[in-house]
């Protein structure tokens, strides 16, 4: 019984870092184009799908020519993207960056919807059952073993470890190189790195490029899980990251990282721990637990304001909220 | 020629929503009086996402707070004004599994069609009042994500609780109530509404509480319960729209009030709102207006082909997604620049004059034009 639980309690932990490391990987990038320009990019979706969809293309050149060739088409998308529709919007509101980021996704998604490629009618959302509808697993991938009593599989594993090296990829980039430097400069105050010479197209189209490459590793290891390909694959994951990077605190990376394996272990948990009859009901909860967080704690778990519990405590201690949300 | 000078300050007053309601109504009125059955179609939904956009923008113009959450609303709205008008006969069979204690005052009502609106619109009201209490206290992105939450907690409900919204299913046997005269009646009331709040004096102060948080506070606005006013007031224009949604479409489900493949309503109208100029009331009908004609029109082309030529299904999606970032690109600040119709006697051409100066040589002005904060 005992063996039973602490087995239960790995094998949670070890789908939460899966589902996690997905999260962490899009919430990053978000928060990165957040941190340096203000925008939430409702198009990064769409850099998955079209990930996706190189991936169904190029699937019969074996797996080392799909996984370059789908990092390589989805960074020049998120280049041109910036190129063509944020580089003109750059210095207006929030909520006018948005709202094109919208536009953007909502463009390329109906491009893949409509049969411009002749490829509509061939897909749907349903997980790929044969070769027309999207990209066969790989089975010595997905096959899981035991590994006393938790079942894992080598994308799981494989998951983890790229996640790793991604991360500490972008902890070396940001800390070590003169790149790194002009980046975080750039997320502090924007205006102020102009004045001591950053300049603002390189950096804002690096950024835009570090996102392409993220979300090319997030298509390439979505894709290969489910084999799935659809015009609307991005958005279901979107939608978890961006509550993620503001559990995790937009703007701030390590942050967002954070951010996305904490969702992962309150979905996790949620539907572990759940009575039977409100199982269906555990995205309610996860986004009623969000709203809780954002209330309680508006800037996120990291923030240079002392960490989460303090802040939390402070605020409990005096009812009037003193601390406005960076609005 | 004085009392012209006499009544012009309160002619001033009610300019606006006289002369947006006059254009609606003409709209109404051209197309009852020359339209076929498709563009009636297309003008109902017009003016029923005018109602949202119009809600949207009580609350997000004022406050400049973002929200994703309205379209909750109007889902309440849609369902409880069906539950509550569909013949009991039907529900008995439909809603076998309903709780007793929800059962027993649902199951044999029969509501006219006003009260069923007035009744959906209350229950979004009620759902705005508890989720006030929140959302009022976040602002930027965060609200944005806050306000999303929300939708995603109504989507979940609806498409999950199948004892009380039949889940994924369609609803059978709503009776289709909504007429065209209804829709426009009911924009009509909310322009003068939107206009009214904004004009107000807890408008102004919310108004305030945009341009400048810390002053609007230290000269005593409390701004989350300002907030939390025009939330509410949001939520029950948004719940009418959904009680007449349900009552036109008839068949509706939880995806009606989602984000949907094609015409994406969440986002579509928090679109309009920004295009249109979402700090006035003209700008939520302008761009409603000029999404809802522009989508309709390379729909239509779509559908018949022009001159023999018939782009591939989905272009109009596509087209409008161009047209709204070159817009944006072009007016950043939305088509009317966030401002009301002006008073016919202030009409004035400069900017035309200044787009005739831009074709010829560029010269000094355009420097200065640049250089000016926009």
């Amino acid at each position: 019984m005992l063996v039973g639980t602490v087995s239960n309690v790995f094998q949670y932990g070890a789908d939460s870092i899966y589902y996690g490391s997905f999260f962490a990987l899009i919430s990053l990038s978000l928060s990165l184009l957040f941190g340096v320009m203000g925008l939430m990019n409702f198009a990064y979706g769409e850099l998955i799908m079209a990930g996706a969809y190189t991936m169904f293309f190029t699937r019969s050149w074996g797996w080392l020519g799909m996984i370059l060739m789908t990092v390589l088409i989805v960074t020049i998308l998120s280049l041109l993207m910036e190129l063509i529709a944020f580089r003109p919007v750059r210095n207006a509101s929030p909520v006018v960056l948005l709202v094109t980021s919208f536009a953007v996704s909502y463009g390329i998604q109906q491009l893949a919807w409509t049969d411009v490629f002749g490829l509509a009618h061939r897909f749907d959302s349903t997980i790929g059952t044969g070769p027309q509808k999207g990209v066969e697993p790989y089975p010595w991938l997905t096959n899981q073993f035991d590994v006393g009593g938790v079942l894992i599989s080598r994308l799981e594993i494989a998951t983890w470890i790229i996640t790793g090296v991604l991360l500490a990829g972008m902890v070396l980039l940001l800390k070590k190189t003169t790149l790194g430097i002009q980046l975080r400069a750039s997320s502090e105050d924007f205006r102020m790195a102009q004045l001591t010479g950053v300049r603002a197209n390189w950096v804002i189209s690096a950024a835009f490029g570090i996102t392409g490459v993220l979300a090319a590793a997030v298509a390439i290891l979505y894709v290969l899980g489910t084999g799935a390909v659809a015009p609307d694959i991005g958005q279901g994951p979107l939608f978890v990251a961006f509550v993620g990077g503001v559990i995790g605190g937009l703007g701030s990376l390590p942050g967002a990282a954070l951010g996305g394996f904490v969702l992962g272990a309150i979905i996790n948990a949620l539907s572990a721990t759940l009575p039977i009859t409100l199982k269906s009901h555990t995205q309610l909860f996860a986004f009623l637990v969000v709203i809780a967080i954002l209330v309680l704690i508006p800037n996120g778990l990291v923030s240079i304001r002392g960490s989460a519990i303090r802040r939390l405590w402070r605020r409990v201690r005096r009812a009037p909220a003193p601390a406005e949300g960076a609005a | 020629m004085t009392a012209l000078r006499r009544v012009e300050p309160a002619a001033r007053v009610v300019w606006p929503p006289l002369a947006l309601g006059a254009f609606l109504v003409v709209t109404w009125a051209l197309v009852d009086g020359f339209g076929d059955v498709v563009y009636k179609d297309t003008a109902v939904r017009l003016f029923l996402t005018l109602i949202i956009v119009l809600g949207l923008q009580i609350f997000s113009g004022n406050s400049g707070v973002l929200s994703f959450g309205h379209i909750a609303f109007m889902a309440i709205g849609a369902y409880m004004s069906a539950l509550l008008t569909i013949p009991p006969e039907i529900k008995q069979f439909t809603y076998l599994s309903m709780p007793s204690w929800l059962g027993y005052w649902i199951l044999p009502a029969k509501l006219s069609p006003l009260e069923a609106t007035l009744a959906g619109a209350g229950a979004a009201t009620i759902f705005a009042l508890i989720t006030a209490a929140p959302i009022v206290r976040l602002a930027g992105v965060e609200a944005g994500i806050g306000t999303l939450a929300l939708l995603v907690i109504v989507y979940v409900f609806d498409v999950q609780t199948s004892a009380i919204t039949r889940g994924t299913s369609t609803q059978i046997g709503v009776p289709k109530t909504t007429t065209f005269v209804a829709v426009l009646v009911w924009a009509l009331i909310f322009v003068a509404v939107a206009f009214a709040f904004k004009e107000s004096r807890r408008g102004l102060r919310l108004r305030g509480s945009r341009e400048n948080l810390r002053a609007a506070r230290s000269v005593g606005v409390r701004v989350p319960i300002e907030r939390a006013i025009a939330w509410v007031l949001s939520g029950f224009v948004v719940g009418v729209a959904g009680a007449l949604y349900g009552h036109y479409f008839v068949t509706f489900g939880p995806d009606d009030f989602f984000f949907n493949q094609g015409f994406n309503i969440v986002l579509l109208t928090i679109a309009m709102l920004v295009v249109g100029g979402m700090t006035s009331v003209t700008g939520a009908v302008v761009g409603c207006y000029f999404i809802t004609v522009i989508y309709e029109a390379f729909r239509r082309w779509e559908v018949n082909g022009l001159g023999g030529v018939t782009p591939p299904s989905g272009t109009a999606n596509f087209v409008l997604a161009v047209i709204l970032v070159v817009t944006l690109v072009l007016r950043p600040k939305g088509i009317t620049g966030g401002r009301e119709i002006p008073w016919p006697g202030d009409w004035s051409f400069t900017s035309l004059r200044r787009l005739a100066r831009r074709a010829g040589p560029p010269g000094e002005q355009d420097a200065v034009a640049a250089e000016s904060p926009k």
